[in-house]
């Protein structure tokens, strides 16, 4: 697998700044259809934690397939550490892929899956067996290397797919929405364990998700995708505090977006209050635009001396234990929410109730304007 | 049932019990309804034990008369097994029973071979050419026997090739495939692609992928058909009527010439035989699946 050399690009030394995964200007069609992946470029560095992320159907898995080999791009390369590996089949590649549906081999034990990979590359046996053993007590399965899969839980097979693709030491792990079928708690538990995993390992992840809050968490950098293209590729607190589209800003938790006119600092929302979002020389006076400000960036007291202000009437409250998101009509058709957090020092009768009229405030910085 | 039943209480005349006002106003009603939805439906009852006895009574009689002591076929005198020592004194019923045996598994091992491929081959070929050839397999299944047994007698003249009993192994295989396809095809459907695609990822070639992956997660479906196909060409007469040469002939066929020249009572112990033997194998086919851990041997049989 890794002796493979490659006809098009035959000495391209493996250096530390060499990307693990580079897609060049990837693009992939099915039938008459639109792109499922239009043009995608990207650099995944070695030893990244990288995420996939957008709505169902934006390309997310068929760009992974790409990777994993499974899908052919219609045009664009393909290199993995250097090397060209556009036309080559899956089992010449060296990545290893976690699929969503776990994918594990009924039919053999959980310990046999593990060494699948080992015995098609002809490890021997002494080593084949450590190494599965040490796999197993990574993932904290040691006690079940008999047993079949059909009888572990959905998180332990979960498990069983992981070690079975990281025995490999692949260059490159793809995972496909791995942790989609867990449920609530033990998806959150995965999160932090597939984390630590590959901080421990020091293998580059792949990981397609369409849950913001696991790439969030998990990743290094997440790149956004959208109807085949990445929107917005950076860490996870570039893509939700500074989204560079509308559609980062909106499918990136909840945000208060509000379209108006950009002038002089400020943004008149139509049929509404103006917005004051500080300058933005990019953006010129008279333009259409789109204000985002996160619900958790609104204020609704302590202010400080000189931040913008607006009035509303709380329309209704959505209490959800550690926080209540208020929802708060600055004029007719113009609503906005406003995140509180429910610390120790706010107390109940602090709290604001259904057609209370409040006054708003927010910092500029904070004020995101999309063209 | 039993609690709107008063006839089935009757050592509770005091005891109205909370249900006692419920029971008089049922019993009002007519005694169809009475017997309420729970009731044993008699007239269906009585259609399965006559259906059950038209089916196995002339069976019966033959596992019956094959321990006859005597040669006639009305009258049963003591319980031996004379016609049982004599069938197997008997060259040429035993060399047609080998014969069939020979028959039953090379058709077993081709049908088999050819008909997992196609299944394959028809779950994963995209468009209209799959589809159509999918429908084109099931004609076998619903040709009248007879029609198969005369066309493949006029195929083998046609080409003037010597009736024997290659000829016999190639009409069973071509007969049988779509048996096996129709049982192997749901389960072929019903496997997740992401599994071969698991084994290419972890270094399996295709065919690796399909040897060792896919092949060891049909193989309950697989034997099941493999047994299915033994028990349905051992006994098979028709076509193996038109299709057979001068060598040893199939069993069935042996039997039927035989009787044209009278019924020897061997020939029930012969059918006990073959019957033991096909339950045996029907048998064996409904439980491979269980000796797997996987519930539904009946359902192989159905097709689903």
């Amino acid at each position: 697998m890794t002796t493979t050399s490659s006809p098009t690009s035959p000495a391209a030394p493996a250096t530390p700044d060499t990307p693990a995964v580079r897609l060049d200007r990837i693009t992939k069609t099915f039938g008459q259809d639109a792109a499922a992946v239009a043009d995608l470029s990207l650099d995944i560095a070695p030893g990244e934690f990288f995420s996939l992320l957008g709505p169902s159907g934006c390309g997310k898995t068929t760009t992974l397939r790409m990777i994993g080999g499974f899908a052919d791009p219609t045009a664009g390369t393909i290199l993995l550490s250097g090397q060209d590996v556009t036309r080559l089949p899956p089992n010449k590649r060296n990545v290893n892929t976690v699929f969503q549906s776990y994918a594990l081999f009924d039919h053999l034990s959980v310990a046999d899956n593990v060494a699948f990979g080992l015995k098609r590359a002809g490890v021997p046996r002494e080593q084949t067996r450590r190494r599965v053993a040490e796999m197993l007590e990574l993932v904290q399965l040691p006690a079940f290397a008999n047993r079949k899969p059909r009888t572990l839980s959905g998180g332990q097979r979960q498990r069983v797919a992981l070690a079975r693709a990281l025995v490999n030491r692949p260059a490159v792990l793809l995972l496909d929405e791995p942790l989609a079928a867990l449920d609530l708690k033990l998806r959150r538990q995965m999160q932090i364990e597939l984390k630590q995993i590959q901080r421990e390992v020091g293998i580059t992840f792949v990981f397609v998700t369409h849950d913001q809050d696991e790439a969030l968490t998990m990743s290094d950098r997440v790149a956004v995708m959208n109807a085949g293209r990445v929107e917005h590729c950076g860490t996870p607190e570039d893509v939700y505090e500074r989204p560079e589209t509308k559609f980062v800003a909106s499918f990136m938790g909840t945000s208060n977006l509000m379209t108006g006119v950009y002038r002089s600092g400020a943004v008149q929302i139509g049929g509404g209050p103006a917005i004051t979002v500080g300058a933005c020389p990019q953006i010129a006076d008279g333009a259409e635009v789109s204000v985002s400000i996160r619900p958790e960036k609104i204020w609704l007291s302590d202010f400080e001396p000189d931040m913008p202000r607006a009035r509303g009437v709380i329309k209704d409250t959505v209490y959800s234990g550690p926080t209540t998101t208020y929802l708060i009509e600055l004029a007719p058709g113009v609503t906005v929410a406003a995140l509180e957090q429910n610390t120790a020092r706010s107390r109940n009768e602090d709290r604001w109730v259904g057609g209370e009229s409040v006054e708003i405030a927010w910092k500029t910085e904070h004020c995101l304007v999309l063209v | 049932m039993t609690t709107v039943d008063p006839q089935r209480r009757p050592g509770l005349p005091g005891l109205p019990g909370p249900d006692a006002p419920r029971r008089r106003r049922l019993a009002r009603l007519p005694r169809l309804r009475r017997r309420g939805v729970e009731a044993r439906p008699r007239f269906a009852f009585v259609v399965t034990v006559l259906f059950f006895v038209l089916l196995y009574l002339p069976i019966g009689m033959v596992v019956l008369f094959s321990f006859n002591s005597q040669k006639s076929l009305t009258v049963f005198k003591h319980f031996s097994t004379r016609w049982y020592s004599a069938f197997f004194h008997d060259h040429v019923l035993l060399s047609s029973l080998g014969m069939s045996l020979k028959i039953s598994l090379v058709a077993m091992i081709g049908s088999v071979l050819l008909g997992v491929a196609l299944a394959l081959g028809l779950v994963r070929a995209r468009g209209r050419l799959g589809s159509y050839s999918g429908l084109i397999m099931l004609v076998p299944l619903i040709t009248p026997e007879i029609v198969t047994g005369v066309a493949s007698l006029m195929l083998y003249k046609g080409l003037g090739v010597t009736l024997s009993t290659g000829t016999v192994m190639i009409s069973e295989i071509t007969f049988s495939i779509s048996y096996v396809t129709v049982i192997l095809r749901s389960r072929v459907a019903a496997l997740n692609p992401e599994v071969e695609e698991a084994a290419m990822d972890l270094g399996a070639t295709r065919w690796q992928a399909v040897r060792l992956v896919t092949l060891p997660a049909l193989l309950p479906a697989i034997l099941a058909s493999a047994v299915l196909i033994f028990a349905l060409v051992f006994d098979d007469f028709v076509l193996a009527y038109f299709t057979t040469g001068v060598d040893p002939q199939p069993l069935a066929v042996r039997i039927y010439s035989a009787i044209r020249f009278g019924v020897e009572p061997t020939i029930n112990a012969v059918g006990t035989l073959m019957l033991a033997g096909s339950i045996t194998l029907i048998a064996a086919a409904l439980s491979i699946p269980r000796l797997f851990g996987r519930s539904g041997g009946l359902d192989l049989l159905s097709g689903d």
